[in-house]
């Protein structure tokens, strides 16, 4: 009880009650709703008693409990309102052309703020559906590295047995070790990956099943397995009791028995599984493995408590388990201090956690903040549009707005009337938005990048987010045309002599502010499709076009693959290799005299450059007989070039040495930078050393340009006739960056279709503002024509008026698109173009092509016009 | 009778009120009434039942003690007036006297 104390209602819903409702019933209805609420905090969440509380109260806004609006009292309301909602349909219908712009204006923004709503509200859901998500803490350890402090989600292998044994507050511990091995039933081999773990994972994290029971986990013999797995080998039907062989390598496998199915996981997880076995099966699957190596890592350790006040206590507890660690490991891997990480907010900490088996989503965050930016700007160029033409509407409507106000209305009260027409407007388009968003936007975007955000209508949330937008802009787009319009003089009205829309300064303004952001958008947007172009063509460093690779189990399979594949005719060169370019490197720390450095290592053979095309800028690479080289290495520009700030003498880095472990080595030879990952990450340094042949991992193959295919082809029936029971592993060289280039690809497209947008809404406003001015003009346009005026000089005097603001958008919009873009591509993009004028050129040529057309549209309207129909009006 | 429309619901109400004595408001005649129905309600159907039954002359109704829970609000205590009990009395012989019209044949089917 006492921990609820405060927790408070929330307040808007009070304030909106104490306006609403009857004086007389306030104190008794204020203190039942308390009551209520205190009752729920303690039987439900927080967060839920918040929003039944928040509901009810809507609730009681009930004709008989709410008294009358102050002030409001002799009007007879609703016949008002009903007027003002005819009238605004009536001017909507006048209008249609303009009617449409607001709307489907309003309505493309609102759509986008629905995206964006979904968006972050799936970016702030992540693993937020685990039942102990405050309970549930990673071990995680902070080490010291390069001189800066790193935390690491892994933990020391005994680490897990000492936390069970040692601390009473800790309810239970669990390991988790994953482990890739040969999956097979009857005929389905596939290569897998599978989560070793203690039977207390599945009470930490919630995954329901589907079938089976999670406790079985117990049995050292059971396995189970997720939807999709289950799927995958067995169909739709129940495999409970069915058995699998998990093969770990030639000579060993085990046998296992299906006891669990798990429900489908939400899309919002980031922690998962397909396969789950006894962590007591690692002595199977690895006999070297040793449960009480300090020195050995397992990929996560995790501990739930009852009480979260307990973790401190904790963390201080497991001061001791340093000093085992340290005693355990060299020097270089001394860790400074263990820290808990509970699972509620893993997904956000992650980005800055190495090696945990959270996934980051960093990413994700950038983009809500993003997603918010281009929402806000869109509605507010949606508004910019509204308050244009209402403002360009309201000389039509001057008469309406005289004799409402002749015949008693006040200033209010028109106020009062154009905001509820702008509500309608507003309603309207948030109808069209929920839909464009519900069925354009987020399946569109879902659909680009293969994911569910998993949005739903009959999220609260949701409609509350959305009443808030069309308050804001129905208040945001309306308060200034209604300010602007309900303080003219009911005389000078009826008189005529009121004459505003054209020369309209704030009008002005607002087009230029639309046009601007419109040069802003089409700027970036041709910035990263240039860039994109860019990144297509640019060289990864090496020859990835004309190389295959295979991954192979062991030596033996090498060996025999590889002189098969040596018998190929359009084979160049074969090579072996226990890492490879662009699919494996090891984390390797150099010793100096008087300093350490981590670089990434690759263990290759000696004619592993020439067969992947890494050019030498000095020195030499590996000799090639057996047992040479053994203390040699190949490193590349970078390291040279960060080493030479450091030490001297790396200026010639050949015959330079460091310490690896206790083995000294000696540079040999330089080679260019290359890309071993893609573009998005940064280059890092990296040294080659010779590879043990019983180390063989990767066979690489070059081939004759133009024989990819068929190479690759052969490649795979060799392996099929050598290895029937082994899934194939490799391809082409070109394919080791995955998704890479249709990521970029969708990036494109994205800002393809907000910049398209961003320009049609800034396009359309001027449309109808152009449209409204000529409109209002006829009669001059006619008398010109009359009198002989041909082309030129009705497009003069059409466009003289635009001339001038056209060209302060460009002087103010491009440097502003350039200084835009280049700040989000440099951040963006580790790898990116020179950046140059051509984007920004390209993008004002585009707007003077659109704007043109615009404006040419009602010359021409104009000059085919007869002057006699125009002069006919009235 | 026939002047004193009383519903379905403000009924049950009525007879909560008429139930609970001195327990009689808001949130207690809320949740008394959700036990019994089981299913929920909301503040303002109870509310508005409660108000529009007080300016029909069925309950009357006065300010009771404030608790710390409440946020120091005081409770609004409902008494159903004599006039209720009477109006739910003949309710009650209405009803008596219809069901036990009702047919005995189709009563005891109903009953299988």
């Amino acid at each position: 009880m006492s921990q609820h104390k405060d927790i408070n209602p929330p307040g808007w819903p009070l304030k909106l009650l104490r306006l609403f409702l009857k004086k007389e019933y306030l104190e008794e209805i204020e203190g039942d709703m308390e009551e209520l609420f205190r009752e729920n905090v303690e039987r439900l969440s927080a967060r839920k008693a918040k929003r039944i509380y928040a509901w009810e109260m809507l609730k009681l806004l009930r004709p008989i409990l709410m008294g009358n609006l102050s002030g409001m009292q002799n009007l007879n309301q609703p016949a008002m309102f009903k007027n003002y909602f005819k009238v605004s349909l009536r001017s909507l219908m006048k209008n249609p052309v303009n009617s449409f712009i607001n709307v489907f204006g309003l309505a493309v923004a609102i759509g986008i703020c629905v995206f964006a709503y979904a968006f972050a509200r799936w970016t702030f859901s992540r693993d937020q559906f685990h039942e102990h998500k405050n309970e549930v803490h990673l071990v995680t350890f902070l080490a010291d590295r390069d001189g800066t402090l790193q935390q690491y989600g892994k933990a020391p292998r005994p680490l897990g047995e000492m936390l069970r044994e040692d601390f009473t507050h800790i309810k239970s511990v669990c390991r988790v070790e994953d482990r890739n091995a040969v999956m097979k039933h009857e005929d389905h081999v596939f290569h897998e990956r599978i989560r070793f773990t203690d039977p207390e994972f599945l009470e930490m994290f919630t995954f329901p099943m589907k079938w089976g029971t999670s406790n079985s986990l117990k049995d050292v013999n059971s396995i189970i397995l997720s939807e999709d797995m289950s799927t995958k080998y067995f169909g739709d039907e129940n495999p409970i009791g069915q058995s699998v062989l998990m093969i770990f390598d030639k000579d060993r496998s085990k046998e296992f028995t299906v006891t669990g199915v798990a429900k489908e996981f939400p899309e919002s997880r980031t922690i998962s599984f397909n396969f789950l076995a006894n962590f007591e099966n690692l002595r199977t699957a690895d006999p070297g493995y040793n449960f009480h190596d300090w020195s050995e890592f397992v990929n996560a350790t995790l501990i739930q408590v009852d009480n979260v006040s307990d973790l401190t206590s904790i963390e201080q507890g497991m001061e001791k388990y340093r000093k085992l660690q340290n005693d355990a490991v060299k020097e270089d891997w001394a860790i400074s201090s263990f820290s808990l990480e509970p699972l509620s907010t893993l997904h956000k900490t992650s980005e800055y956690i190495r090696d945990d088996i959270s996934r980051s989503s960093k990413n994700d965050y950038i983009s809500v903040y993003f997603m918010v930016g281009i929402a806000v700007f869109m509605l507010a160029l949606a508004c910019f549009n509204y308050i244009n033409i209402a403002i360009a509407t309201a000389a039509k409507r001057l008469k309406e707005i005289g004799v409402r106000k002749s015949i008693g209305a006040t200033k209010q009260t028109i106020i009062v009337q154009f905001l509820s027409e702008n509500i309608v407007v507003t309603f309207f388009a948030l109808a069209v938005g929920l839909i464009l968003g519900y069925t354009f936007f987020i399946p569109g975007f879902e659909l680009l990048w293969n994911f569910s955000m998993d949005f739903r209508l009959d999220d609260g949330d949701l409609w509350l987010f959305l009443s808030a937008v069309l308050f804001i802009t129905s208040i945001a787009s309306g308060i200034y045309p209604s300010l602007y319009i309900s303080r003219f003089q009911v005389v000078g009205i009826l008189k005529g002599s009121i004459k505003f829309g054209q020369k309209n300064l704030l009008t002005k303004v607002f087009l230029s502010l639309q046009l601007i952001m419109a040069s802003i958008f089409i700027t970036c947007s041709i910035m990263f499709t240039l860039n994109n172009s860019y990144l297509a063509k640019r060289g990864w460093g090496y020859n990835q076009a004309e190389t295959l690779f295979a991954n192979v189990p062991d030596q033996a399979a090498y060996e025999e693959l590889s002189a098969s594949m040596a018998q190929e005719p359009d084979v160049l060169s074969t090579s072996g290799s226990r890492h490879h370019i662009g699919k494996s490197h090891a984390t390797t720390v150099l010793h100096f005299p008087d300093r350490e450095y981590e670089v990434d290592q690759l263990a290759v053979d000696a004619t592993y450059f020439e067969t992947m095309g890494l050019s030498l800028k000095e020195g030499r690479v590996f000799k090639d007989h057996e047992g040479s080289d053994k203390q040699a290495a190949v490193v590349n520009e970078l390291m040279v070039k960060n080493m030479s700030q450091w030490l001297s003498g790396w200026e010639n880095p050949v015959g330079q040495q460091f310490r690896i472990d206790s083995i000294q080595y000696e540079v040999i030879g330089i080679i260019k930078d290359f890309h071993n990952y893609s573009f998005s990450n940064q280059v890092r340094p990296i040294i080659f050393t010779v590879a043990e042949r019983h180390d063989y991992r990767y066979l690489s193959i070059k081939v004759k340009s133009g024989s990819e295919i068929k190479t690759h082809k052969a490649l795979q029936a060799n392996w099929v006739k050598l290895f029937p029971d082994i899934p194939f592993e490799g391809g082409h060289q070109e394919d080791v960056w995955g998704f890479y280039y249709q990521e970029i690809a969708i990036y494109d497209l994205v800002w393809k279709v907000f910049a398209f947008l961003a320009v049609s809404l800034a396009i359309l406003g001027l449309y109808g503002l152009i449209r409204l001015n000529v409109a209002g003009r006829t009669k001059e346009f006619s008398i010109r024509k009359v009198l002989g005026a041909g082309l030129k000089n009705i497009a003069a005097s059409i466009a003289n008026q635009y001339v001038t603001l056209f060209a302060a958008v460009m002087i103010i919009g491009a440097p502003l698109g350039y200084i835009l873009s280049k700040i989000l591509i440099e951040f963006a993009y580790v790898y990116h173009m020179p950046i140059t004028l051509s984007g920004v050129s390209i993008g004002m040529l585009t707007m003077v092509v659109v704007l043109s057309i615009t404006v040419s549209t009602q010359i021409r309207k104009v000059l085919k016009a007869n002057p006699v129909d125009g002069l006919k009006v009235e | 009778m026939k002047k004193t429309k009383l519903g379905e619901f403000e009924e049950l109400v009525l007879l909560t009120v008429a139930a609970l004595q001195e327990e009689a408001y808001g949130v207690e005649i809320k949740r008394e009434l959700e036990d019994r129905l089981k299913e929920k309600l909301s503040v303002g159907s109870i509310q508005s039942a409660l108000k529009r039954m007080e300016q029909k002359g069925f309950l009357t109704s006065e300010f009771g003690e404030a608790t710390r829970k409440r946020g120091g609000k005081r409770k609004r205590i409902y008494t159903a007036t004599p006039y209720a009990h009477r109006v739910l009395a003949e309710m009650k012989d209405i009803r008596a006297q219809l069901w036990s019209s009702i047919p005995r044949f189709a009563h005891d089917l109903k009953t299988i």
